[in-house]
């Protein structure tokens, strides 16, 4: 599985979120379940999926799927 | 100049010294400018039919311009949640007639017998309800978006009495800057906008949460100092690893709203000191205007896990229980003879006395021409007990109410929801834990349960992870057939 597919169902999975839901368009707040909560909940699934340990700035910046994809690249995860 | 005066009320949370920031534009009012402001929105208003003004209240500053104009035209103000469904805003508009609905949102249709308007709709017959008393200042909705939400109805005198009890407990000085990281249909949220513009402090309008870049470019833009939250913006923050030291003005945290954990309040307590800074744990509710006690940092050492002593001007009882009271989980009766008492480690019901309880609830417009019921006395639902030097510690609820992430939930509208809407067929019960809710399903399924959670969430407009669905094999009871609620709260 690539990064944007592993990627896409954490996001899926932590925001549980429905089949009509553009996940790779989405945006912080653009879903009811993408609030403060759900933040809480997608980071930390992020962080179990890809091994890594996000820090404060990560955490605030990652406003998007795409935002989160990027770092995860910058984070040397591989996008294959 | 102007037939309107900002007497009382306003005159006295507003002042002329304070600041009122707009985070986004860097705009900055005055205290005078703001009552200026005031005065000039509220000769707009005098005209109106008699009644109370509904304001949906987003967190900008144009909802603290139409408050306050508000209460500079001496109208009780209902500030509501910009989010408030259209079906339960219509209930509410039925039943309390308010003259007018100020920052509705654009495109919505008014309803009948409203005109739209530039900001607002505008009742056009006067309606058959006798005006409001003329001591009610304040109006905040008590809980949950199910059933019919009533109000709290809270005197000018209240709320005044309240900012002036949080000034004197948090020591807010004129060099305070509070952003606003809560709602300010929030009691919580609003009291921390009074106090600090009673105080000549400095109020930050931010629409953005802890979680954004735009909030913390505005804690370091405009210097601001402290930060007011609920358990859930200090597990947030926790996780993001906060560090006062990025953030040299910011030295002083705030936390009420339900109970935070032992464990993240001596990580606060003692992040914060690292830098001289400090954490004040508080207890209050909305019928209170809504501060009751205040934990102050250098008293929490050894106190962790207490909401501290009553703040000055109000006064802690504690109410002995019946068993019946204690087992049974429902709200008890009032009793006019009931034992009190002050006495070191009595458990019971904390019953608050002071200045800024309110005059009682509100069901109908009819209710809110009621004078004060309460006498200064509050009966606060909550379990709990004072220790030898007064410090009081909150064990658990006697009412039915739980908190999602600082939302109040009526726990008997949930189990309502579990029978009705959630297709779950067996018992179930719903308790309240610390910022969640429980609900154990009798022969749930694990997936029944994560469906349970979501149409929950979806019902009360809450996050599902604030529900914790568990399927479990037999409810417990009490000999009369009840739920054993206190069973299931050890279980928690």
């Amino acid at each position: 599985m690539t990064l944007v597919e592993r990627l896409r169902g954490v996001f899926v999975q932590a925001l549980d979120l429905g089949q009509d839901v553009e996940v790779e368009k989405l945006e912080y707040r653009g879903v009811d379940a993408w609030d403060s909560v759900g933040h809480m909940t997608l980071v930390a699934a992020v962080e179990d999926e890809f091994d890594v340990q996000l820090d404060t700035d990560q955490v605030i910046d990652m406003s998007s799927f795409k935002v989160a994809a990027d770092m995860l690249k910058n984070l040397g995860v591989p996008e294959g | 100049m102007t037939a309107l005066r900002t007497d009382t009320v306003l005159a006295d949370l507003v002042h002329p010294g304070s600041a009122l920031v707009d985070a986004a534009t860097g705009t900055t009012w005055s205290g005078s400018d703001l009552l200026a402001r005031a005065e000039r929105f509220a000769e707009g208003l005098v005209n109106l039919g008699p009644g109370p003004l509904f304001l949906l209240a987003g967190v900008d500053t144009g909802t603290v311009e139409r408050y306050l104009g508000g209460l500079a035209a001496r109208r009780p103000v209902a500030l509501l949640d910009p989010a408030t469904p259209h079906a339960v805003l219509a209930d509410l508009i039925g039943r309390f007639q308010p003259a007018a609905v100020l920052g509705t949102p654009d495109g919505e249709r008014a309803p009948e017998g409203y005109l739209p308007t530039a900001d607002g709709w505008r009742r056009l017959a006067s309606g058959e309800a006798p005006p409001p008393h003329p001591d009610l200042t304040l109006l905040l909705g008590t809980s949950g978006s199910t059933g019919s939400p009533k109000f709290v109805r809270l005197s000018g005198r209240a709320v005044l009495a309240n900012a002036r009890s949080v000034i004197a407990s948090l020591g807010i000085t004129t060099a305070e800057i509070a952003p606003t990281c809560l709602p300010l249909h929030y009691s919580y949220g609003l009291s921390v906008l009074h106090s600090h513009l009673a105080a000549g402090a400095t109020v930050v309008v931010t629409g953005h949460g802890v979680l954004e870049r735009p909030f913390w470019t505005a804690v370091d833009r405009y210097g601001i100092t402290s930060l007011a939250g609920v358990p859930y913006h200090y597990e947030m923050l926790r996780r993001l690893r906060f560090d006062p030291a990025a953030h040299p003005s910011l030295r002083t945290v705030t936390q009420a709203g339900g109970r935070l954990r032992d464990e993240l309040v001596t990580y606060f307590h003692r992040t914060m000191a690292a830098v001289g800074g400090r954490m004040f744990v508080m207890y209050g509710q909305t019928e209170a205007a809504p501060r009751m006690a205040c934990l102050p940092a250098e008293e929490l050492p050894g106190r962790v896990g207490s909401v501290g002593r009553p703040v000055p001007g109000g006064t802690f009882t504690i109410r002995s229980l019946s068993d019946q009271d204690t087992a049974g989980g429902a709200p008890a009766p009032r009793r006019g003879r009931s034992a009190t008492s002050t006495s070191p480690g009595a458990e019971g019901e904390v019953v608050y006395q002071g200045p800024n309880v309110m005059m009682g609830y509100a069901e109908s417009a009819a209710e809110l021409s009621s004078g004060d019921e309460l006498g200064g006395v509050l009966a606060t639902g909550d379990l709990g007990y004072l220790d030898e030097e007064g410090f009081l510690f909150l064990t658990g609820r006697l009412s039915r109410i739980g908190k999602v992430f600082g939302n109040r939930v009526n726990l008997d509208d949930v189990e309502r929801l579990l029978r009705g809407r959630t297709g779950h067929v067996g018992p179930g019960a719903a308790v309240a834990d610390g910022d969640r809710v429980v609900v154990f399903l009798e022969g749930g399924t694990v997936e029944a349960c994560r469906a349970v959670a979501r149409t929950l969430a979806a019902e009360l407009r809450l996050h599902a992870s604030g529900f914790d669905v568990r399927p479990v094999d037999r409810l417990p009871l009490l000999p009369s057939g009840k739920t054993d609620y206190r069973t299931l709260e050890a279980g928690t």
